[in-house]
Formats: structure tokens, C-alpha cells, sequence
């Protein structure tokens, strides 16, 4: 006697169906390496080095409090400080994050509106990241651009957003090993 | 003689076409009206006991882009919005800034609006649909000494009065408040 097809794949939904909604959960579930390692350290946030009169005032403001933002949404480190923060005196495994001003466009949000390939915003900055002993972990240049929608003020939610992503793909090693590596 | 009734009886512009232009005559009013309340408030007098602002970012406890109420007391910088409200006090701040940017009004919905306007109509728009303002930046630290920045953006004009007032009553900043208007015009009166 034949077995029955449509009660057979019946049987295999119903052991297929939860045993990949279980591989699935425990995806989730499992940290990823990187983000374990990052997740025992602590940054501090200092604000945007620039030359005087070279980078406005709000525009360095709202990208030391977008990214401050964006690092306490990723969740990627322990805690996040802002600048001159005593509290973080005594943390031990502390990362300051550095950004110094490499070049800065300020657009039109008319104009870009009305031409739609003119008058974006740019902001562009050299980022460095380093343990209290001076080891440097990460260092690159990032750009957040507002070219269509938003206010000039959305590139730097765009360069925080960047600067996360950055730091989020970044291999940062586990305190113990940037000492070692530092020595 | 036929064809001659017909011509006539044809109409010169498309249905479409007219809607399209009627839409944009809607919304061309629509936008001057908007430029007519800027102007209204840009011309409100110093004297008003507190300035519509809108909360940018970086205050504590207030939400981004609520609209509310900044005044300036003894005590120090107040902004008060419904349901909400922050302030900073004055021997915390550490420097003052104002600055001038414009920005297109009429938020989403304009957006989306005019979008959907035929023949690029939605970016002739957008040359009529756009206002100056005045952004204030305040630089502050809290009790642990860790560094805050708050950015209020409201009508031409009142950054600087609420900067010198600030600077008054003792706060610091790096660069001086420019004198307004009305004290330049009497100035030049004394001299007279």
C-alpha cells in the first residue's frame, strides 16, 4: 500500500515549519562576535575639532548630539559619555572618539528643491578612535550629505548615522587585546 | 462651414491641464499665505513676553521639533511646549550662538503636495514656499560637567534679542550680540 503524499507533507511541514522558526530564533539570539568585544568598552564623545569659522556653531553641535544619539541606539558599547564627563574618569575600559573637520559645504534646501541636483549639504570629517593609553583602533573619513529631502541640518544626522555604521563593521579588539597589542 | 463648428466646439486645453493649473494657483496662495505669516511674525515686538520657537535637538527632556515657548528669566532659559518643558540655567551655559538658515514650509504635506503636480510645477512651487529663520545654539554642561548642545530655530530676528538678553544676565559668549535694529536706529536719532 502506498503511503499517502498530501499526509506526508503534511508530517514534513509540521516538523520543517517550527524546527526553522527555531534555527531562525537562535540566529537572533547568538551575538555577533564583534559586538561582544565592543560591548566592554565605554566611549566619550568630544565635540568636532575645526578651524575657527570654518564649521557653524549648530552644525557642530548637532553632530557631537546626533552622534551621541546614534551610539546609545546601537547599543554596541557599555556606556556612552559625553565630553568632559566626570563620571568617566574612572571607567577602565574607556575609548575616546575624536573627529577633526576636513571639509564642509553648506547647501540650500531651495535650491535643492527646485533643481534637485544642486545645493547639497556635505560634511566631512577625519574620525579616530583610541584607548586611554593612546592605542588607536579606528581611523577613517567619513561624509553625511543631504542631497534631495530634509533641512541642511539632516547631514549631520547622516554623518552620525555613518560614524555608528563605521564603528559598528569595525573589528575593535576586547580591552585585554588592544593593550597587548598596544605593548 | 462644418469643420470651422467643430474647431470651436474643441476645447483649447485639457481637462488635465486645467486641473493642473487650478492646483497650482491652490497651492500658490496657499504658499503666499504662509509668506504672509512669516512676515506678520517676524514683525512681532521684542517686547513679547517669550518667542515661538521650535526645539530642534539637545534639550533634556523635550522631544525633537516640538513647538513651544522659549522665554528668558532670572533663573535662566525656559522652553515650554504642550505637555513638555526643559530649561537651562544660566551659570551653566558656556557659550551663545545665533545664525540665520532658510528652510521650505509647509512641512510633509507640502512636500508630498508637490510632488504630485504635473509638468514640475511642485519645484516652481518650492521657489515661493521657503522662509528665513533664526537658529539659536546654546552650549552647556550639567552637573557632572559633561557637555550638552540645544538648538532652537524661530522667526528672523529674535535669536539676537535673546542672546543679549542671555548675555545680560550673565551668560557667557565667545562672540558678542549684535546690536538690534532698533537700537541702531536710535542710536543714530541721538546723534541727530
Amino acid at each position: 500500500m502506498k503511503p499517502n503524499r498530501s499526509l506526508l507533507s503534511l508530517r514534513f511541514a509540521n516538523i520543517a515549519g517550527p524546527a526553522l522558526l527555531l534555527c531562525i530564533v537562535c540566529l537572533g539570539l547568538v551575538p555577533r562576535a564583534g559586538a561582544a568585544e565592543a560591548a566592554a568598552w565605554s566611549i566619550k564623545v568630544e565635540p568636532v575639532q575645526a578651524e575657527e569659522g570654518q564649521l557653524p556653531p549648530d552644525f557642530s553641535m548637532a553632530i557631537y548630539e546626533e552622534l551621541l544619539a546614534q551610539l546609545k541606539k546601537t547599543g554596541q558599547f557599555q556606556q556612552v559619555y559625553r565630553s568632559g564627563d566626570h563620571q568617566a574618569d574612572g571607567v577602565p575600559n574607556l575609548l575616546v572618539l575624536r573627529m577633526t573637520l576636513l571639509n564642509f559645504e553648506r547647501g540650500n534646501q531651495t535650491e535643492r528643491a527646485v533643481t534637485t541636483v544642486k545645493g547639497a549639504t556635505k560634511v566631512q570629517v577625519h574620525l579616530k578612535v583610541s584607548s586611554r593609553d593612546g592605542n588607536t583602533l579606528v581611523e577613517k573619513d567619513v561624509q553625511g550629505t543631504v542631497r534631495l529631502f530634509g533641512e541642511n541640518l539632516k547631514a549631520t544626522y547622516a554623518l552620525a548615522k555613518h560614524i555608528a555604521e563605521t564603528l559598528r563593521d569595525s573589528s575593535i579588539p576586547a580591552p585585554g587585546a588592544a593593550k597587548a597589542a598596544g605593548q | 462651414m462644418l469643420t470651422v463648428l467643430e474647431n470651436t466646439r474643441r476645447p483649447k486645453y485639457g481637462r488635465k491641464t486645467l486641473c493642473a493649473a487650478l492646483l497650482l494657483l491652490l497651492m500658490s496662495l496657499f504658499c503666499a499665505s504662509l509668506q504672509a505669516q512669516t512676515a506678520g511674525a517676524t514683525s512681532a515686538s521684542p517686547a513679547a513676553p517669550g518667542v515661538r520657537a521650535t526645539h530642534v535637538l539637545g534639550l533634556e527632556g523635550v522631544k525633537r521639533n516640538h513647538h513651544g515657548t522659549l522665554t528668558v528669566q532670572a533663573s535662566g532659559l525656559n522652553f515650554a511646549a504642550k505637555n513638555t518643558s526643559g530649561s537651562i540655567t544660566i551659570a551653566s551655559i558656556q557659550d551663545v550662538f545665533t545664525s540665520q538658515d532658510s528652510h521650505q514650509t509647509g512641512g510633509k504635506v507640502l512636500t508630498v503636495a508637490k510632488m504630485g503636480v504635473p509638468y514640475g510645477g511642485g519645484r516652481f512651487l518650492s521657489l515661493f514656499s521657503h522662509e528665513k529663520v533664526d537658529s539659536l545654539t546654546l552650549e552647556y554642561r550639567d552637573a557632572n560637567g559633561a557637555l550638552h548642545g540645544a538648538i532652537f530655530s524661530m522667526p528672523l530676528g529674535q535669536a539676537d534679542l535673546l542672546k543679549k538678553q542671555l548675555v545680560d544676565l550673565g551668560a557667557h559668549a565667545s562672540i558678542p550680540p549684535m546690536q538690534s535694529q532698533a537700537d541702531k536706529k536710535d542710536e543714530g536719532g541721538t546723534k541727530q
